[in-house]
């Protein structure tokens, strides 16, 4: 079978595309009865189902990321604790937020403890982020606690100016857990 | 809608679906083909389809093609293009896995007509 050396060209200049990581191009099609054209064919349906095997996969990972991001526990019927890890912004927390607040619903949270020992220096949106986030847990009725600001966090948190009126601020979750649970009657604070 | 459904007989009395096949089919084309199939009065039965030049299959609706093999006791693809008839094969190739294919391919009416007169003695009783 003598093939065209046009036609080989496009099969190479696809599978070089492929191996860079564009799936989008396609072999060209002519209606010419040859096993090329099966070959042509088979590459084309080869790539569909790369495009699609890569969809998944990322679905996959945007669906693991946002659940590793938000990593809810229930430490007491009633108490949520959330370690906040790396960057948070008005996005983050946006995202963060929606995830929250569906859980301090279904688990009718009183008590919710932001752990901030894994976060970032704090961005310019940072705080407020945070804050705009403690509001709406109180909206559902749940109260929130901030645990594990790092010193520089403190200093930028005065130097912004930022009120945290009515924020229990504590150094480790165990304390603020603590302090929920004297505050449920469950156990006195230092006993 | 890619697909055209017709009831159809032979001249000694085999009962057939034709499907008139032409343009792109999706996963819903494909759902509805499926529909057909699997109705009392077609499952294991003969089907006539004849694809249009042109006719090509989204990857989520050939997925479906391949799960048909063991509701259909014959099924006679007319097909003149070459791309549409690579893409078959292609099907084929794929749906070999899933047990044998009662698929075949013809050029012409006449001769995917005789195959399923053939094979009229392989489909099941009717209740």
């Amino acid at each position: 079978m003598a093939i065209d050396p046009e036609r080989v060209e496009r099969v190479l200049a696809v599978m070089v595309d492929a191996a860079e990581g564009n799936y989008e191009t396609r072999v060209p099609l002519s209606d010419v009865e040859d096993e090329m054209l099966e070959i042509e064919v088979g590459i084309n349906f080869l790539l569909d189902e790369l495009t699609h095997q890569r969809a998944r996969n990322e679905s996959h990972q945007r669906a693991l990321v946002a659940a590793l991001s938000t990593p809810i526990i229930v430490l007491w019927p009633g108490v949520l604790a959330l370690p906040l890890i790396g960057h948070f912004d008005r996005g983050r927390a946006m995202e963060v937020t929606a995830t929250l607040l569906a859980r301090v619903r279904a688990e009718r949270a009183s008590h919710v403890i932001l752990d901030l020992t894994g976060l970032a220096e704090l961005a310019g949106d940072t705080m407020p982020a945070l804050l705009r986030m403690v509001q709406a847990m109180r909206l559902l009725g749940a109260r929130c606690l901030l645990t594990g600001m790092h010193p520089r966090s403190a200093q930028q948190v005065v130097e912004l100016g930022i009120e945290l009126r009515g924020v229990p601020t504590l150094a480790q979750v165990s304390d603020a857990l603590a302090q929920v649970m004297s505050e449920k009657g469950v156990f006195k604070t230092g006993t | 809608m890619p697909f055209r459904f017709t009831e159809k007989t032979t001249e000694s009395g085999a009962r057939y679906l034709r499907v008139d096949a032409e343009g792109r089919v999706s996963l819903d084309d494909a759902k509805e083909f499926q529909s057909w199939v699997m109705r009392p009065e077609w499952h294991l039965g003969l089907i006539m389809s004849v694809v249009g030049k042109g006719t090509a299959y989204d990857r989520d609706a050939r997925k479906v093609f391949q799960t048909l093999n063991e509701h259909i006791t014959a099924l006679a693809t007319v097909v003149t293009s070459p791309i549409v008839r690579a893409a078959i094969n292609m099907m084929l190739r794929l749906a070999r896995s899933r047990g044998t294919t009662p698929l075949r391919m013809f050029t012409s009416e006449e001769e995917a007509l005789r195959w399923l007169e053939s094979r009229r003695g392989d489909v099941p009783p009717r209740p």
